[in-house]
């Protein structure tokens, strides 16, 4: 790197600018948003924007430590499905099950995690299309399992709670998704582990060198993709009670493109979960604003493609001024 | 290339054809009916407009780069045409024009933004799948229109007992092998898919190589979507879906490095027909759609292991 001028105020304005983009992206949608409607501006109508976002957005914790590391989790689409069926069939319509629907549901999300974890460590394959292979067994396995239609009957009460309203204002699920992406920051940020991720990522014969082990982060760190990928399956049972087999279906995509969006590259060693969060965000402000301007579900898909491809840009733009 | 490089390269390059072999073998012994004329036939067309769309991605893989938004490129052709024809004989010929100037647009718009912006590909191409599905959906959400008679025979016919669609699948692959393998812009893609660095030190003008990649990939889903068409009789808006991940799975399959610089043609073909000879198979041992896609996810979980021994010596 050679720069011509390392004037210091530059260069801090340019590390500011490269960490911020996406927050800057953020705040510029919101006040797009804002001006075209004033329900952007209602903290009921933000707060309801949070809980639309969770179910992808607490699967996006878990796959952005594993691309941190240099991996990537393409089954978490089909984990999502796999586990609302899971637990609302496990549920039965009674919630004395709940707790252990919960419990089941979270060991086949951590166990299918470890799977990918081991075969990826341990042979050190493509993990994109291990993860492709994995999610379209997954969905085999989901199809044979509910028979290929909706099945399972959520507990009441487990949606109940969930989109209440703390104070007539907060709803637990966007809650829930903001427990999860702190908890996710302070492993990324504050336990061994997380650092261990982001020197894998940015140079993986260095941490080999270094005598990290290399296998058991890369395990963990799947492992915790397929535990966030069960949390968020039933976060989208919670939000949208569906429990068909292709519930998830895509939103392994969504995921991807949240966690790129937010500073997380595919080579990793790089970016992070609060910036995965605001990449979230602008996607879904984005499609309620398109919604809010009127346009129906096949045109939120044209503007959904654009507002990608567009904020990618802009972020990439905003971030290498160099 | 080292010398462990050498040993575990023909395990590599020739495991997915032992694979083949074995999968005829199999179906030889196991079922009466695979070996029937009408059969092989019904797998070859079967896999036409996959094979077409998995040599397109073949390019822009080696490359280094990914097409995530040919299936619903494909999807949007064999709408638009059957909508254009409505049966009429007389619009063939537009219907095909039409076809592949819209893959190869929308491919050269991919190109052209790749270069343009920094983004990753995967999510430049995921962006213009959804693009495309909204396109799709916003024209149509009914199947519309019917295909002309010869964009059925493209699709079903045959040439002296031989499919249309499997020649024109041998085709292409040969004119795509000759393009990859022994033309400049071929070792030109190949080594930007190395390292895109070092190939625009020696003074490969790489930008305008990644379109022409793009360009293929994007031609390749207007040739697929006419196949599809043709089977389809009809505009069946969602006719391409999933399709960009099959391509995918059968490239890498086939021994191509997802990583690029490395990656033939007659691997994916081959990679195709073993997918495509897998689901015949196992559709006539008449095993449930539900098991046969945990099989199909198996098998690509399995080859990725034997097939693709490691990313690069750390």
């Amino acid at each position: 790197m050679s720069r011509r001028t390392p004037a210091w105020p530059a260069d801090e304005w340019l590390r500011f600018l490269d960490r911020f983009a996406i927050w800057i992206v953020l705040l510029l949608l919101l006040a797009v948003a804002a001006l075209l409607s004033d329900a952007f501006l209602r903290p009921n109508y933000l707060f309801n924007i949070l809980r639309q976002a969770a179910p992808v957005g607490i699967a996006a914790v878990g796959v952005t430590l594993v691309m941190i590391a240099g991996g990537v989790d393409l089954s978490v689409g089909a984990i999502i499905s796999l586990t609302a069926v899971v637990s609302a069939v496990l549920m039965e319509g009674d919630a004395a099950n709940i707790p252990y629907a919960v419990v089941v549901t979270l060991l086949v999300g951590t166990a299918i995690g470890l799977a990918n974890g081991m075969l990826i460590a341990f042979n050190r394959v493509s993990p994109f299309i291990l993860t492709l292979g994995m999610a379209i067994v997954i969905y085999g396995i989901t199809q044979i399992y509910s028979g290929g239609t909706a099945r399972g009957v959520v507990a009441p009460g487990f949606r109940e709670v969930f989109n209440t309203r703390i104070g007539g204002l907060v709803p637990v699920l966007a809650l829930a998704f903001a427990l999860v992406a702190v908890l996710g920051m302070f492993v990324q940020r504050a336990t061994r582990f997380g650092r261990s991720l982001y020197l894998i990522g940015s140079n993986a014969a260095a941490a080999r060198l270094a005598g990290l082990p290399i296998a058991r982060v890369t395990v963990t760190a799947y492992a915790i993709s397929g535990f966030c990928g069960a949390l968020g399956g039933m976060a989208l049972l919670a939000r949208s009670g569906v429990s068909s087999t292709f519930a998830g279906r895509g939103l392994e995509f969504d995921v991807l493109a949240a966690v790129v969006l937010g500073g997380t590259t595919f080579e990793g060693g790089r970016g992070g979960i609060d910036g995965t969060v605001a990449g979230l965000l602008v996607l879904v402000l984005a499609f309620n604003l398109v919604n809010i301007v009127g346009l129906d579900y096949n045109a939120q898909l044209m503007v959904k493609g654009a507002i990608i491809i567009a904020a990618s840009a802009l972020y990439a733009r905003l971030k290498v001024q160099r | 290339m080292t010398a462990l490089g050498a040993r575990v390269r023909p395990l590599r390059r020739y495991g997915i054809f032992a694979l083949l072999l074995l999968l005829l073998a199999v179906g030889a012994v196991s079922s009466p009916e695979f070996r029937t004329p009408a059969n092989v036939a019904n797998v070859l067309n079967q896999s036409a407009a996959l094979g077409i769309l998995a040599v397109g991605q073949s390019f822009v893989i080696v490359g280094g780069m990914i097409d995530l938004s040919v299936g619903q490129l494909a999807g949007l052709v064999v709408v638009l045409t059957a909508d254009l024809m409505q049966g009429r004989p007389e619009l063939t010929l537009p219907a095909i024009l039409l076809a592949l100037t819209l893959g190869a647009g929308v491919g050269a718009i991919n190109g052209g933004l790749n270069n343009r912006l920094r983004i990753h590909p995967l999510i430049l191409t995921f962006g213009m799948l959804s693009i495309l599905q909204g396109v799709i959906f916003v024209y149509t959400d009914r199947s519309v229109g019917v295909v002309s008679p010869a964009f059925r025979r493209i699709a079903d016919g045959n040439l002296l007992g031989v499919p249309f669609a499997a020649i024109l699948l041998a085709v292409l692959s040969l004119g795509a092998a000759f393009l990859l393998h022994r033309t400049r812009f071929g070792h030109h893609l190949i080594a930007i898919g190395g390292s895109e660095e070092n190939a625009r030190r020696a003074g490969i003008e790489a930008a305008r190589v990644k379109l022409v990649a793009f360009t293929l990939s994007g031609l390749s889903a207007g040739i697929a979507g006419i196949l599809l068409a043709g089977r389809l009789g009809t505009g069946y808006p969602n006719a391409g879906a999933g399709y960009e991940l099959d391509a995918i799975v059968a490239v890498v399959l086939g021994g191509t490095a997802l990583s690029g610089g490395r990656g033939t043609i007659a691997g994916t073909i081959v990679a195709v027909l073993v997918l495509g000879i897998t689901s015949n198979l196992l559709n006539l041992l008449e095993v449930s759609a539900f098991v046969q896609m945990l099989i199909k996810g198996l098998i690509v979980i399995l080859a990725i292991l034997v097939n693709q021994p490691s990313r690069r010596p750390a």
